[in-house]
């Protein structure tokens, strides 16, 4: 039997082949989206971990900019209170703003900083150009610069504006665009507002006392230790659960009506075959075999494939672009299944229908 | 001895829109052991229908069919299919081989499911059942690269190589040359000889129908001549 599903695979390469690209597909859209989500995500969580400060103080239950484009509703003047707790060695503000992509895919987060205060904090320096001065300055990292070939004095759109560069900084710390907290508060019409306060303490060792003493003295906010942040970032951003979920169903039914069909072309193509078996003695569970297994090795193939296939595609993604892919073991996992499974399933509907053909008519099929 | 091959008062009834077209009515036949027998008919006479429901291919309208002991009219679809696998064998006009196996793969597949998908057949009847029908060095070969009577050679080894307790054959040198014709003829007969295999026969040709033992003819759904 085995002869005769390898056969029947080598013999119809045009819907071996289309039927391949179907289930890669599934696997690509899988792979790929899952690997970007998760990709940009610690991308982001790395970097706002290391602002330099042990603990962030905000209104926001989740502590996330990436739900904060209008969010900045915390007084500035909480910065001067905090730095009165025992234990806080100094404290910045930052307001933030998202934004869509540059290439209208995704989004991007502008931070508003004072930048004394934050390089203070953060560590971040002035590598080429200098520090904004006016409200259309921005400065970006030494990644987006090179990423995106932005040089000093390049114009960006920030807040639906041209803004220039005014320079480039590095190490590479939370957003990847800063402007001046001041002209971010204008631009948001929120004047001595803030999406969060970024707070350092004397002795990293103690941030859990001076959290405590935080939630103490400034109730009802949120303080989080910036080691947490990123913690159910995946749950926090609105619509992602339902996009998974949306990739996941389009690549199950994509792959599962691409195997479907070819394999109900290809049962027709057969009726004949399927005659033969029958005269042969063959019982329908031995028909329905015969195309489950042909259809789990076409999958097996589109498996395989759509994994090269997303693995390529991401490393060109991320050589071409500034998106960043991590695979997750899990979805590959999922994908592998999804790619059988939509397999199976798909030739579930020509494998009964060709066991329960009438064998004379089958036979004498043209 | 008790007949391998037995039907009582067949009757097949098509029904054609909402027009009944008696095919069979009411055959009583019986084969020995070992009997090479011909039905013989104009076309149109029953002959296909009778073969397919000796085969258990189709299901009568009235009467029995009993094959080595086995009514294939009281058993349901899918026991006549297990009926069908262990005691039929079918040889086609059109051969009907799977064009995608090579001769040998066509005969593996046949033991394969013979034996319920497990075992790998009995390697020394292949080669005996193959010395017989002189297809030792064909089978590699794909049924596109045989002739019509190297095919039907192929088709015959298939049907006899789980040995069947009956082959019924569907035309057998429809499709074939005179050439080709006394070939595969000569070999069904020598199966019968050598193998003691029963084989029921369906066909318009007088030359081959004489190779049988016996010439049974048929004319409107009835044996006129047994």
């Amino acid at each position: 039997m085995d002869n005769l599903i390898t056969a029947n695979i080598r013999q119809r390469p045009m819907r071996t082949l289309i039927s391949v690209v179907g289930v890669a597909l599934g696997v690509v859209l899988i792979v790929i989206n899952t690997g970007l989500i998760r990709g940009m995500l610690n991308d982001r969580i790395r970097r706002e971990r290391s602002v330099g400060a042990e603990i962030r103080f905000t209104r926001d239950s989740g502590g996330s900019q990436l739900t904060a484009s209008s969010a900045n509703t915390l007084d500035t003047r909480y910065v001067e209170k905090l730095r009165q707790i025992p234990g806080v060695k100094a404290a910045t503000p930052v307001a933030g703003h998202v934004q869509s992509g540059k290439s209208g895919l995704g989004f991007e987060i502008v931070e508003g900083i004072d930048f004394d205060t934050y390089s203070a904090i953060s560590g971040i320096r002035i590598i080429e150009g200098r520090v904004f001065e006016s409200d259309d300055e921005v400065i970006v990292d030494e990644t987006r610069a090179r990423e995106n070939r932005v040089r000093v004095g390049d114009e960006m759109q920030v807040f639906g504006r041209k803004m220039k560069v005014a320079g480039v900084y590095a190490p590479e710390v939370s957003s990847r665009v800063k402007m001046s907290l001041a002209a971010m508060q204008r631009a948001l019409g929120a004047p001595n507002k803030c999406l969060m306060i970024l707070v350092k303490c004397a002795n990293p060792d103690e941030q859990e006392l001076v959290q405590r003493r935080i939630n103490e003295a400034l109730p009802g906010n949120y303080v989080i230790l910036t080691r947490d942040v990123g913690l159910g970032y995946e749950r926090a951003i609105p619509g992602l659960d339902g996009f998974v979920r949306t990739i996941l169903v389009l690549s199950i039914l994509v792959s599962t009506l691409v195997i479907l069909l070819a394999m109900y072309t290809t049962i027709t193509e057969r009726t004949r075959e399927i005659g033969i078996l029958k005269s042969l003695g063959a019982p329908k569970r031995f028909i329905i075999g015969v195309i489950e297994k042909e259809a789990l090795a076409i999958s097996g193939i589109g498996v395989v494939a759509g994994l090269i296939v997303a693995l390529l595609t991401g490393w060109m993604m991320e050589r071409m672009t500034s998106l960043k892919l991590e695979y997750n073991p899990k979805w590959v996992v999922i994908a592998v299944l999804v790619g059988l499974a939509a397999g199976a399933l798909g030739a579930l509907y020509p494998a009964i229908r060709a066991a329960n053909q009438d064998p004379v008519k089958a036979l004498s099929y043209e | 001895m008790d007949p391998i091959l037995k039907t009582e008062d067949l009757r097949m009834v098509y029904r054609v829109g909402k027009v009944d077209v008696p095919a069979l009515r009411g055959v009583d036949l019986a084969v020995p052991p070992g009997e090479f027998v011909a039905i013989m008919g104009p076309s149109g006479c029953g002959k296909s229908s009778l073969l397919h429901i000796l085969g258990g291919l189709l299901k009568p309208t009235s009467g029995r069919v009993i094959v080595d002991g086995e009514d294939l009219t009281t058993v349901s679809d899918a026991q006549r299919t297990d009926i069908r696998r262990r005691k039929i064998g079918f040889v086609f006009q059109r051969f009907n081989l799977f064009p995608t196996l090579t001769a040998d793969g066509n005969l593996r597949l046949a033991e394969h499911i013979h034996g319920n998908g497990r075992g790998r057949g009995n390697e020394e009847l292949r080669r005996e059942v193959l010395r017989l029908l002189k297809l030792e060095n064909k089978m590699n070969h794909k049924p596109l690269e045989l002739s019509g009577g190297e095919q039907q050679r192929v088709a015959i080894a298939r049907a006899v190589i789980n040995r069947p307790a009956i082959i019924l054959a569907d035309e057998p040198t429809g499709n074939l040359d005179s050439e080709n014709s006394e070939i595969v003829l000569k070999m069904l007969g020598q199966l019968n000889r050598e193998l003691h295999q029963t084989i029921v026969m369906i066909t318009h040709n007088p030359e081959a129908a004489a190779v049988a033992g016996r010439i049974i003819e048929m004319r409107d759904g009835m044996i006129v001549k047994k």
